[in-house]
C-alpha cells in the first residue's frame, strides 16, 4: 500500500507541476490579454517615457486602448521644446483656483491588469503608473492638450538662464496635501535626494544623469542644472520628480513594503483622488480629494477600477453596463460604435504606436545589402497591409516620426509598392530571378528567417503572413517563426542574432530626440536590434539635441527622417489610431492628441432619464 | 498511523526537496529573467540593468542563487559572489532560505514577502476549488449511480454521451462562452469578480461564485460519473448484492447502503487528484472569471520571471498535493475498515 502511495504521490506532483507548466502556456495568452495597449496616460514618473516598446506584453499589438483614465495634468509624452530659448521667463495666468461645479456619482473603471505597487520610484508597468497617477501629481509644466507646448503648471512660472543650463522653477503657493500640509519644494528636493541613492534601486536612475543639482532654494523654488544644452531638458526635468510627503516619508523605509505603509496604501497625497481601498487582483477605489491643488477636487466623487484580466469579459462589462468603459479590440470596434449606451471616442495620439519590419544589418545577412532592403520594401504593398491588418484603425507610415509629429518629413522615400522594380534591385544586388524564385550566387532561394512575438498576436500574425505572400511573389521565400514574448525578446536582443527580419513596435514620442536611442549604436542590440550603424545621422541627432533653435532642430531631424528611410533599417508599417468607450453618463469628455484622460478630474456623471 | 504519518512525512520533504531542485532549474533555464523587460525600455541603460540584478543577486551563478534560496545568505562571505546587493547594503535584508521558512521577497511585487502575496490569495481559490468539488460530487454521484442501474438503456447513453461531449470543448473556453451568453446577455450571472464592490453579503458571494463553479465542476461530473458506473456494475454483479435482493430490501435500499458503499472506495482515492485538478484548473478559470486566486497569480509569476513567488507556490503546490493524498489515506482507513497502516509494523 505504501509503495503504491508513495507512486500515486510522486504521479500527482508530477502530474500538477505538468499541469501547471501546460497551465501556463496558454494562459500567457490572458495576460498577454493584458496586451490592450495600455493607457497612453503616464503620470510623472514615467512622464518623459520615450518610446514605449510596444513589444512589451503589457502592450502587445494586438489590442488597443482601454480606458483607463488617469489624472491629465499629470501626463506628457515628451517636450515639444516649444520656442524655448535661453534667457526666458515663461508665467501662467491660468486660474486654478475656481472650483468644479458638477460634483458626484461613482465611475467604473475596468483594468485587465492590477498595480503592482504605489511607489512611484520602483515601478515600470503602466497600471502601476495609473494608481500612482490618481494620488501623486508631480509636473512642474504640462503639456498644453492643444498647442502640445510645456505650459507652466505645479509651478506658476519658470525662467530659464542665459546660458541654457539654470532652470528656476517658482511652485504656486497655494498647494497642499491631502493632509492640509503645504506641498513645497523641500519635498521636491528630498524626493529627489532619495531618488538619486542607487541603492534605492530606481529602475530609470540613468534619466537622471543629465541633471548636476536640484535645489530647493527656499520652500517655493527650485532649482535644477545641467551641463550642457540639452534640447529635451525642460520637459524632461518638468516630469521627473513627483514628489513624495517629506513630513510623512521621513522616517520611514524608502523600500521596504513591511516597514513603510505609504509604500502600498499612500495615506498623504497631492494627486485628486485618495486611496480608500485596495484588494489585489479584485479591485481598487479612489475618493475625491478636497485638497487637490488644480481647481479642487475632481467632479466625480469616487472611482472603483475592476481587474478584469479577459478583455473580452471586460468589453462585456461596458456593453452591459456593469462598468462605465471596457477594452474595445479593434474586432469589437465597429460592434461598439452602434452601442446604444456607449460613445466610442476616436483621436490620433501625438505619442502614436508605429508598426515596422526590422531588417537585420548586420554583415553575412541578405540585408546586408541596401539593395535587398529597398526590395523588400518595394516588394511589399504597405497601403494594402495596413488597410486589411488595421481595418481602417491605421495610417500608412513611411518615415521614422508619424505624421502627428511636428517635426514630420512628407518628402522622404515612400517604396509604393513595385514588384518589379523589387525583382530588379534583387538582381543588382546579385541574385538570379530564375522560374519564379530568386536564387543567390549558388542556385540556393533566397530564405530569410523572419521571427514575430508574442505567439498569440493575431496582428502579428496576419502581418507575417501576407508579408510571405508578397515575398513570394517576387520569389523570395520568407520562413515565419513565431515565439514567445521572453524568447522573442531573446532572440531580437541577441548578441549574435539568427534571424532576418521581426516585427516590432514604438511608441512616439512628443519630444523627437527621445527617438534617438533606438537608432544609436551604443544601443545594439537592446534597442537597436537591427544594428543600424550611420555615423552622419547620429551626428545630425547630436547636433539636433544641443539647442533649444526649434526650427534649427527642425531643419536636422528632417534631415535624419530622409536619410534613416533611404538607409531602411526597417520597412516602416503604418501608426495606430487610439479609442476609448465610455458610458453615455459620463459627460466633459474632449479627447485631443493627448489622449482623452488629460480632463479626467473634470468629467462628470449625468444620470441617464 | 502516527508512525506512518511521520515516515510519510519524511519522505514527503525528501520528495519536496528534489522536486524544487528540478523546478528551479528549470525556470532559469526559461528565456528571460526579471528585469528583462528593462532591456527594451528606452528609458533604461544598461546601467540601470546591471544595477538592480547586482541588487537582486541576478548576478550570481543558478547553484548559488539555488542554495540561497534554499538556505539563506545571511551565513554566506559577504562578497557579490554569494550575497545580492540588498543582503551587502542591509543585513536585515538578507533572505534566510526556505528551510527557515523565508520564502523571499518578490521581485515583481517590490519587495513584498512572496509568502504574503501567496496567502493573500488562497481563500480566493480554495473557495473556487472547494465549491467546485462539492458540486462535482453532487452532480457527479447520482449521474454515475443512476447511468449504472440503467445500464444500456437509454438514460446511460444521455449521460455517457453527453459527458464525453462536454468533455471535449475546453471548460474554460466553455465557461468564457456561458459567461458571456448568462452574464453578458441575459444578466443573470455578475460577470466579474468575488463579489460586488461594496456589498459582499453571502447571498452576493454566492451569486458570484454559482458560475465559475459550475464550470469548474464539469470535469468531475465526468470523471466521477464515469468511475462510479464503472465501480456500480462491477459491484452489482456481486453474490451480496443478489442475496440483498433476494432477502427482499427494497431497490433504493439495495442501491445506495449495499452497492455504493462499496463502489465508492477508487472514488475517495480519486477525490484527492480531483481537488488539485480543481487548483491547477484555477489556472484559466482564473482569468476568465476575474478571481482573485493563485491561478492568476501564477501567469503573472511566471511572465514576470518572478523567481521566489514561482518557487513559494511551487513548494506550497507539491506540499498540498502530499497533503491531499495523506488525507486520502486516513479517509480510506474510515470507508473501509480493512485497511489499516500501522497494523504490525
Amino acid at each position: 500500500m505504501n509503495k503504491k502511495h508513495l507512486l500515486l504521490a510522486l504521479l500527482i506532483i508530477a502530474v500538477s507541476g505538468v499541469l501547471a507548466a501546460c497551465g501556463a502556456s496558454p494562459t500567457t495568452e490572458p495576460a498577454p490579454a493584458v496586451q490592450q495597449e495600455p493607457t497612453q496616460q503616464e503620470p510623472a514618473a514615467k512622464e518623459e517615457a520615450p518610446a514605449e516598446p510596444t513589444e512589451a506584453p503589457t502592450e502587445a499589438p494586438v489590442v488597443v486602448e482601454p480606458a483607463e483614465a488617469t489624472p491629465a495634468v499629470d501626463e506628457s509624452a515628451a517636450a515639444k521644446a516649444g520656442e524655448l530659448q535661453g534667457g526666458v521667463t515663461v508665467t501662467s495666468d491660468e486660474d486654478v483656483t475656481t472650483l468644479r461645479t458638477h460634483y458626484g456619482g461613482e465611475y467604473r473603471d475596468v483594468s485587465t491588469s492590477d498595480a503592482v505597487s504605489f511607489h512611484p520610484y520602483q515601478t515600470t508597468d503602466t497600471a502601476s503608473s495609473g494608481y500612482q497617477g490618481m494620488v501623486y501629481t508631480g509636473a512642474l509644466l504640462r503639456l498644453d492638450e492643444k498647442t502640445l507646448d510645456y505650459i507652466p503648471n505645479m509651478a506658476e512660472s519658470y525662467s530659464i538662464s542665459d546660458d541654457g543650463l539654470t532652470f528656476t522653477f517658482n511652485l504656486r503657493k497655494d498647494m497642499k496635501w491631502s493632509d492640509g500640509e503645504p506641498i513645497t519644494a523641500q519635498d521636491f528636493q528630498w524626493t529627489y535626494d532619495q531618488v538619486i541613492k542607487p541603492e534605492n534601486e530606481f529602475p530609470y536612475l540613468s534619466q537622471l544623469d543629465f541633471i548636476t543639482s536640484y535645489k530647493a532654494l527656499d520652500d517655493y523654488t527650485l532649482e535644477i542644472k545641467i551641463d550642457e544644452i540639452y534640447a529635451p531638458a525642460l520637459g524632461q526635468m518638468s516630469g521627473l520628480i513627483t514628489p513624495l510627503p517629506k513630513h510623512i516619508w521621513e522616517n520611514l523605509d524608502w523600500s521596504d513594503p513591511e516597514k513603510n505603509p505609504e509604500i502600498n496604501s499612500p495615506s498623504v497625497v497631492s494627486g485628486p483622488y485618495k486611496l480608500r481601498e485596495w484588494k489585489r487582483d479584485q479591485y481598487v477605489i479612489f475618493d475625491a480629494n478636497d485638497n487637490y491643488w488644480y481647481k479642487g477636487r475632481p467632479n466625480i466623487d469616487s472611482q472603483i477600477l475592476e481587474i478584469v484580466p479577459d478583455s473580452d469579459i471586460a468589453y462585456q462589462k461596458m456593453k452591459s453596463g456593469e462598468s462605465d468603459t471596457g477594452v474595445i479590440t479593434p474586432e469589437n470596434l465597429e460592434e461598439a460604435r452602434h452601442l446604444d449606451n456607449v460613445t466610442v471616442y476616436e483621436w490620433w495620439p501625438a505619442a502614436a504606436i508605429w508598426t515596422y519590419i526590422g531588417l537585420n544589418m548586420r554583415e553575412g545577412f541578405a540585408t546586408h545589402d541596401i539593395n535587398v532592403r529597398h526590395a523588400i520594401n518595394y516588394a511589399i504593398d504597405k497601403q494594402t497591409l495596413t488597410d486589411e491588418v488595421m481595418l481602417g484603425q491605421g495610417k500608412r507610415l513611411c518615415s521614422i516620426y508619424p505624421e502627428t509629429s511636428w517635426v514630420y518629413n512628407p518628402d522622404v522615400p515612400c517604396y509604393e509598392y513595385n514588384p518589379d522594380k523589387a525583382i530588379e534591385l534583387f538582381q543588382e544586388a546579385g541574385y538570379t530571378y530564375q522560374d519564379g524564385k530568386m536564387l543567390d550566387k549558388d542556385g540556393q532561394q533566397l530564405t530569410l528567417k523572419f521571427i514575430y512575438g508574442p505567439n498569440t498576436s493575431k496582428t502579428a500574425e496576419l502581418i507575417a503572413v501576407t508579408v510571405q505572400d508578397y515575398l513570394r511573389k517576387v520569389g523570395v521565400e520568407a520562413n515565419i517563426e513565431a515565439l514567445e514574448w521572453a524568447s522573442f525578446l531573446d532572440a531580437t536582443n541577441a548578441v549574435e542574432p539568427t534571424w532576418d527580419m521581426y516585427i516590432g513596435s514604438w511608441r512616439a514620442t512628443i519630444e523627437p530626440h527621445i527617438m534617438y536611442t533606438i537608432w544609436a549604436e551604443e544601443n545594439i542590440p537592446e534597442l537597436n536590434s537591427v544594428a543600424y550603424i550611420n555615423k552622419d545621422m547620429e551626428a545630425l541627432f547630436k547636433e539636433a539635441g544641443k539647442t533649444y533653435d526649434t526650427e534649427f532642430r527642425k531643419e536636422k531631424y528632417q534631415e535624419i527622417q530622409k536619410i534613416i528611410a533611404d538607409d531602411s533599417p526597417y520597412v516602416f508599417l503604418y501608426y495606430r489610431k487610439a479609442w476609448s468607450g465610455q458610458n453615455n453618463r459620463i459627460k466633459g469628455i474632449e479627447p485631443t492628441a493627448l489622449g482623452i484622460g488629460w480632463n479626467q478630474e473634470d468629467w462628470y456623471i449625468e444620470e441617464q432619464p | 498511523m502516527t508512525r506512518y504519518i511521520i515516515r510519510r512525512g519524511i519522505q514527503s520533504f525528501f520528495l519536496i526537496w528534489i522536486s524544487t531542485l528540478i523546478a528551479f532549474t528549470i525556470y532559469q533555464a526559461a528565456p528571460g529573467g526579471p528585469i528583462q523587460f528593462l532591456d527594451d525600455d528606452p528609458k533604461s541603460t544598461t546601467a540601470d540593468v546591471d544595477r538592480l540584478k547586482l541588487a537582486y543577486g541576478l548576478n550570481r551563478s543558478i547553484p548559488v542563487q539555488y542554495l540561497t534560496w534554499l538556505t539563506g545568505e545571511d551565513w554566506l562571505p559577504k562578497n557579490e559572489t554569494w550575497r545580492s546587493g540588498r543582503c551587502m547594503a542591509e543585513p536585515d535584508r538578507c533572505g534566510k532560505g526556505v528551510l527557515r521558512l523565508d520564502f523571499g521577497r518578490s521581485f515583481y511585487f517590490k519587495g513584498q514577502p512572496a509568502i504574503d502575496v501567496i496567502t493573500e490569495r488562497i481563500p480566493a481559490t480554495f473557495t473556487l476549488a472547494l465549491a467546485s468539488l462539492i458540486l462535482s460530487v453532487v452532480g457527479g454521484v447520482p449521474l454515475g449511480v443512476y447511468a449504472a442501474i440503467r445500464r444500456g438503456r437509454l438514460p446511460d447513453h444521455i449521460i455517457r454521451v453527453s459527458t464525453v461531449l462536454v468533455n471535449t470543448v475546453p471548460h474554460w473556453w466553455l465557461g468564457l462562452l456561458l459567461l458571456i451568453i448568462l452574464g453578458g446577455y441575459l444578466g443573470l450571472v455578475p460577470l466579474s469578480g468575488m463579489y460586488t464592490v461594496g456589498d459582499g453579503s453571502l447571498l452576493d458571494r454566492l451569486h458570484h461564485l454559482i458560475l465559475p463553479a459550475t464550470v469548474g465542476a464539469i470535469g468531475g461530473w465526468i470523471g466521477f460519473s464515469r468511475i462510479l458506473r464503472f465501480e456500480m456494475l462491477e459491484v452489482l454483479n456481486q453474490d451480496y448484492v443478489r442475496t440483498a435482493r433476494a432477502k427482499g430490501l427494497t431497490e433504493k435500499a439495495v442501491v445506495w447502503r449495499h452497492v455504493l458503499r462499496n463502489a465508492i472506495m477508487p472514488f475517495v482515492t480519486g477525490l484527492s487528484g480531483i481537488f488539485l485538478l480543481a487548483l491547477s484548473g484555477s489556472v484559466l478559470f482564473e482569468t476568465v472569471f476575474s478571481w482573485p486566486g493563485m491561478g492568476r497569480l501564477f501567469i503573472t509569476a511566471v511572465n514576470a520571471r518572478d523567481f521566489p513567488v514561482m518557487m513559494a507556490l511551487f513548494v506550497i503546490g507539491s506540499f498540498l498535493g502530499i497533503l491531499g493524498v495523506l488525507m486520502v489515506d486516513i479517509l480510506y482507513s474510515i470507508v473501509d475498515p480493512r485497511v489499516r497502516y500501522d497494523i504490525t509494523k
